[in-house]
């Protein structure tokens, strides 16, 4: 039972444990440029309501940069399917897809998770107070989950990496900017906002900001991020059966 | 009997938009078979093993394996195929037992006994001495040799094996050849094999297709198939090219050469010029 999921696994932690040291050091550059820039730089005259506007941008940090990690296994299952060809192992072997997919996403919430806790760690080394409550972790998880379950989507739908760097400009960099992360939804654009608000990101960006600075959660975000999760597993599910090598 | 039938495939067919790689083969092999497809660059080789192993969606047509379709029973069906690719697929940031370890999760190799198994494996394959060793640290030869003892792990019924030694040099390809006739005659394991290497088909197959432009273009057991052109060659050198003439002994073969003006040359029929005869090209151009 589920030596798929098992197999994969086995995988992305044999790999993950060879380059664990450079992996980690080359994620926690961005987010320290984004906190001196915008924390600290621009940040001390810039309140967003009650908040302090690092205190603003710590949630949005955490929440573009565990996106970013896990979107990034995207382009490890491209690299896998085209040029190393590993991935047609999984294709040929006598597993259910929906144990590879839900092998790849859990290793994608893993590197969500660490990025977190390096941004942890700079909270305190920055001074900035946060509020660890269950739902906050829920939450995350549970946009960790989508967002790498869509990872594995487009790795199964795109044709070559050049298909890859598409999405990434045209789909998750304008998605990491519009939502929530760096400043508040309510001062876009209308037409913006209702695009904006068909986007998991600003649903997870908002509970997420909610939980860690102690404001109001919204407890209806979270059945709509369930209904994400089911939705974006499924399709990814659904791609898997469909692909070709 | 049916059973041992180990695949069948109906009038099995791919295309990839206008171009047809494969139009309508019919195969079927018994348990035991080495089974060789000969034929050149894009005959629809690949394209064949990869229906049959699932990495791609056949057209149209059929593919059984043990009497089972195998649409309807991949999980069955993919547990009794081993699947050598053309291209080399081993992990390379993974030592060559992490390799293997991966592909025993993958097949549900039991797991009080997988060490055991994988050391045996690696041992068959003359490994031993790679078992932890980087695979990107490995020799082109030493890469294949893993890939195939991989596929054979989980202890399939059926290997396919697509151009196994390509690329190789011929010590190397001979190692190969004895590893691959080990595998068939000590396990049973029925073989399909691809190349485009005569002497590989010959060495090893004891049937032979050959394809071309994804058909199947004629059949059978090597000596048989040349024995219809005869068994020697004279090969005389024109101006124009060379022309080739069939005997069925060498002695007719050697009165022909003494009254040959130009430069001659006497050799065996091979499958080359059974291929060269039924297409008017050459495999091994
Ligand atoms: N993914 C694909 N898309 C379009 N055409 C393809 C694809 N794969 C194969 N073909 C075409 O199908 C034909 C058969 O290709 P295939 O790879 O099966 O040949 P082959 O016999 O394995 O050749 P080789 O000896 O070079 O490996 C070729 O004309 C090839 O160009
Ligand atoms: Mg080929």
């Amino acid at each position: 039972m589920l030596n798929g999921l098992k197999a994969v696994l086995y995988r992305e932690y044999t790999v993950f444990r060879k380059r664990a040291v450079k992996q980690i050091i080359s994620s926690s550059v961005p987010p320290l440029l984004f906190l001196i820039a915008f924390g600290w730089g621009l940040g001390r005259q810039v309140n967003v309501g009650d908040l302090p506007y690092i205190s603003f941008l710590v949630p949005g940090l955490i929440a573009m940069n565990s996106l970013n990690q896990c979107f990034a296994i995207s382009a490890e299952i491209n690299i896998a399917r085209f040029y190393f060809h590993t991935f047609d192992e999984y294709l040929i072997a006598p597993v259910s897809e929906y144990e590879v997919v839900l092998g790849l996403t859990i290793f994608g919430m893993f590197r969500g998770f660490l990025s977190t806790l390096i941004i942890f760690i700079y909270t305190l080394l920055f001074g900035v107070q946060l509020i660890l409550n269950p739902v906050f972790f829920i939450a995350l998880a549970m946009h960790a989950f989508i967002f790498s379950a869509l990872a594995v989507t487009t790795s199964m739908l795109v044709q070559d990496h050049s298909g890859q760097n598409l999405v990434t400009s045209f789909v998750i960099t304008p998605m990491i900017f519009l939502c929530g992360t760096f400043f508040p939804v309510d001062k876009l654009p209308t037409a913006f906002k209702y695009l904006v608000l068909a986007l998991p990101l600003t649903y997870s960006t908002k509970v997420i900001r909610a939980t860690l600075t102690g404001g109001a959660v919204q407890y209806g975000y979270i059945y709509v991020l369930l209904i994400y999760c089911i939705i974006f597993f499924i399709t990814a599910i659904w791609t898997l059966k469909r692909v070709e090598a | 009997m049916v059973k041992d039938i180990v695949l069948k495939t109906t009038n099995l067919r791919k295309s990839y938009g206008k171009t047809t790689a494969v139009d309508g083969i019919d195969l079927s092999f018994h348990t035991g078979e080495f089974v060789g497809l000969l034929g050149p660059n894009g005959a629809g080789k690949t394209t064949t093993i990869k229906m049959l192993s699932g990495l791609t969606k056949p057209t149209d047509g059929s593919i059984t394996y043990f009497g089972l379709d195998f649409h309807s029973n991949q999980r069955f069906a993919k547990g009794v195929i081993g699947c050598v690719p053309q291209i080399n697929n081993l992990d390379r940031d993974l030592t060559a037992y992490e390799n293997m370890y991966h592909h025993a999760l993958l097949y549900n190799v039991k797991d009080d006994s997988t060490n055991e198994k994988i050391m045996i494996a690696l041992e068959f394959a003359d490994l031993i001495n790679y078992t932890h060793r980087q695979v990107k640290t490995f020799s082109g030869g030493t890469m294949r040799r893993l890939v195939i003892a991989r596929a054979l792990l989980h202890e399939p019924k059926l290997l396919f094996l697509d151009e196994p030694t390509v690329g190789l040099d011929p010590q190397i390809r001979r190692d190969i050849w004895d590893y691959i006739l080990k595998v068939n005659q000590v396990k049973n394991t029925t073989i399909l094999l691809t190349t485009h290497y005569i002497e590989e088909a010959e060495r090893l197959c004891k049937r032979v297709l050959i394809i071309n432009k994804g058909r199947i273009i004629a059949e059978g057991v090597p000596d048989t198939l040349k024995k219809d052109m005869g068994r020697y060659v004279l090969e005389v050198f024109k101006q124009e090219g060379i022309e080739e003439r069939f005997f069925e002994t060498r002695n007719e073969a050697l009165a022909s050469l003494k009254e040959c003006q130009e430069t001659c040359k006497i050799r065996e029929v091979t499958l080359e010029d059974v291929f060269l005869k039924l297409t008017g090209r050459r495999i091994d151009a």
